[in-house]
């Protein structure tokens, strides 16, 4: 009897025991929740998959390409970053990646994500010889700056972007620098607003932008021509002490799902389901539209991908997850 | 079960969701109607912001450093204090930061004036009515707790980004020091001296500028002093819709962890802080001692 007893407790114990170390194979994960909204989406969408399908205690911080690569190979923290641009950080992930610090989970765009130097397409409509860089150079009163007069405003990226040093050193490499003068528009926020702003009133404007974003489905716009890729002189273009920048074009860009290597060790079944996280640029517009349109915040637009998008994300899981999920939802 | 009982009330999603749609949408058309008029209105405002940080940006450093050094001198009569000031201008443009910490200066200067301009007139009419304070507080209350990019992005869509909208979210923050102070200062003159002037047959004009606000100066100075010093608290916000400065380096400092140049840049707004505090408080402080004299 004792021994059934005894038997039947150790058996009891051992389930818990189990029981905790299988919810504890998750345990807690803090995910980058990226002051754009398409990683931020992304960031939301990781959350409610690894809380409800796989029991992590998952937790949204927020973050920004540097500073959270930095974060992430100096303190492990957060966890995840859903959406790193490889161009905006490609040194510091390729080194902690060597390290062993960081873990490249998958391609989260499937088509690769887009930047460069816009126009409105009313613009290039009114004159349309406007497509290329070269034809809007000779236009600064076009896109005129109104606290530097005689000269047109060129809006590049907010500081603590990568693409601010890129665009410093294309500003240069083109000679922008004697008929505009590169607008530093503070934050991400600004920028999209001064776009907004200048579609409202059909004004021309000429930015920096990237996609995929809402702004650009929302507010058409063209990609200026007459700039090339080079990837030999490229490097030096996204050195910030680049002493003799060369004319270049950013690349399609790779953005990844970028781990730290201890939630890969940690939770190898969640890290499978951020592995296969992945979906096209259409996709994301769409959705980014639906939450511009219906002013939704990142959780919510989460939750309408899940309820309306269900075989997209369905086969980044198992079945049984998928089954807890939408019993969550 | 009552589930209003435990559920707080809530509009339902879809309704909450509308209202918000259709705030935006009256908004985007209110900008899209109005706002070249409201911007062609403020460009006599731009131009002379950037005629002024010209000015600044032209001027030889030394005569800057001179007239500031005069002010200086003028405001506060303290030799001590004088040479401290010239010794930080000094450090700054030493550190490389002369250029925005003159970009700053004017967009203070500007923005001070212009709180000024509205607070005081407001802290007399608040002063002069009961009904007019309890109108007012309520107003400068929200200005001073809202946070500013809740109005930041809205003046973007009317005026874009740059130095007007950045002017604007300066004073909405920095005002209401002044004009809470300007009423204080007029509400606590002494009751008997204002009915010895009336004996005297002061008017009400009479009674306002010469009695009420001579009096009320060394707390209009403090409201003053306030209002710079929250400006200068700004100085980041504004940088993020683009105005430049020194809270451009802060930001660049902030998003790319350079941990000096967010130091230097910082400690350049604290020196002008100071400066500023220091001038205006000696100065106040002065009209106090002269009239404990007279």
């Amino acid at each position: 009897m004792r021994t059934v007893m005894a038997g039947v407790l150790a058996g009891a114990f051992m389930a818990v025991g189990l029981g905790t170390a299988a919810h504890g194979a998750c345990g807690k994960v803090t995910i980058a929740e990226m002051s754009w909204a398409s990683a931020g989406v992304a960031a939301h969408i990781q959350d409610i998959i690894l809380g409800q399908g796989y029991g992590c205690q998952s937790e949204l911080v927020p973050g920004n390409t540097v500073p959270t690569v930095t974060s992430m190979t100096e303190k492990s923290e957060p966890d995840i970053a859903p959406e790193i641009w490889l161009n905006s950080a490609r040194e510091p992930i390729e080194k902690a990646v060597a390290e062993g610090r960081l873990k490249v989970a998958g391609e989260i765009l499937s088509d690769g994500g887009e930047e460069g130097w816009f126009v409105p397409a009313y613009v290039v409509k009114q004159n349309p010889e406007l497509k290329t860089l070269q034809a809007v150079l000779e236009r600064p009163d076009l896109f005129p700056d109104k606290e530097e007069p005689g000269k047109g405003r060129f809006y590049t990226c907010p500081s603590g972007w990568a693409c601010q040093i890129i665009n410093a050193n294309l500003y240069k490499a083109y000679g922008l620098e004697e008929k505009f003068t590169l607008f530093d528009p503070g934050s991400g926020e600004g920028l999209a607003a001064a776009i907004a702003k200048a579609y409202e009133r059909e004004e021309p404007i000429f930015a920096y932008y990237w996609a995929p974003t809402s702004v650009l489905g929302r507010y058409p716009m063209v990609k200026l021509g007459g700039m090339t890729h080079d990837p030999k002189s490229w490097k030096c273009v996204t050195d910030k002490d680049c002493a003799d920048p060369k004319p270049n074009q950013y690349p399609k860009s790779v953005a990844y799902t970028v781990v730290t290597s201890g939630f890969a060790k940690s939770a190898p079944e969640a890290f499978r389901f951020v592995s296969s996280f992945s979906w096209p640029n259409k996709l994301v517009n769409a959705l980014l539209a639906w939450k511009d349109d219906n002013q939704a915040t990142g959780r919510e637009t989460a939750e309408y991908f899940l309820k309306n998008h269900e075989a997209v994300w369905t086969a980044w899981v198992t079945a049984d997850v998928a089954a807890k999920v939408k019993a969550g939802l | 079960m009552v589930s209003w009982l435990w559920d707080f009330p809530t509009l339902d999603e879809g309704a909450l969701r509308a209202l918000k749609k259709s705030f935006d949408s009256g908004y985007r058309v209110f900008s899209r109607n109005y706002g070249d008029a409201i911007e062609g209105g403020f460009d006599p405002l731009l131009h002379f912001l950037v005629w002024f940080e010209r000015l600044l940006l032209n001027a030889p450093w030394w005569l800057v450093i001179v007239v500031v050094a005069g002010l200086c001198l003028g405001a506060s009569r303290s030799v001590r204090l004088t040479v401290g000031v010239v010794a930080a201008f000094f450090v700054i443009g030493f550190l490389g930061m002369w250029e925005d910490t003159m970009r700053t200066l004017a967009i203070i200067f500007v923005s001070t004036l212009i709180a000024i301009a509205i607070g005081i007139p407001l802290g007399i009419a608040m002063s002069r009515s009961d009904r007019v304070q309890a109108i007012i507080t309520p107003v400068l209350d929200v200005m001073q707790t809202m946070p500013s990019f809740v109005y930041l992005i809205p003046v973007v869509m009317l005026f874009g980004l740059g130095k007007i909208p950045g002017l604007i979210a300066v004073v909405i923050y920095a005002v209401p020091p002044v004009i809470r102070l300007t009423n204080l200062g007029i509400r606590l003159v002494d009751e008997e001296v204002l009915e010895a002037a009336h004996a005297f047959g002061a008017g009400r004009w009479q009674l306002l500028f010469g009695v009420q606000l001579p009096l009320a100066l060394p707390n209009v100075m403090a409201g003053i002093n306030q209002t710079i010093m929250m400006a200068l608290a700004m100085v980041v916000i504004a940088s993020m819709i683009g105005v430049k400065g020194l809270g451009e380096p802060v930001l660049r400092a902030v998003n790319n962890q350079y941990f000096a140049l967010g130091l230097f840049n910082g400690a350049a707004v604290v020196t002008l802080a100071i400066v500023f505090d220091r001038i205006t408080q000696s100065y106040g402080r002065r009209i106090q001692e002269k009239r404990r004299t007279t």
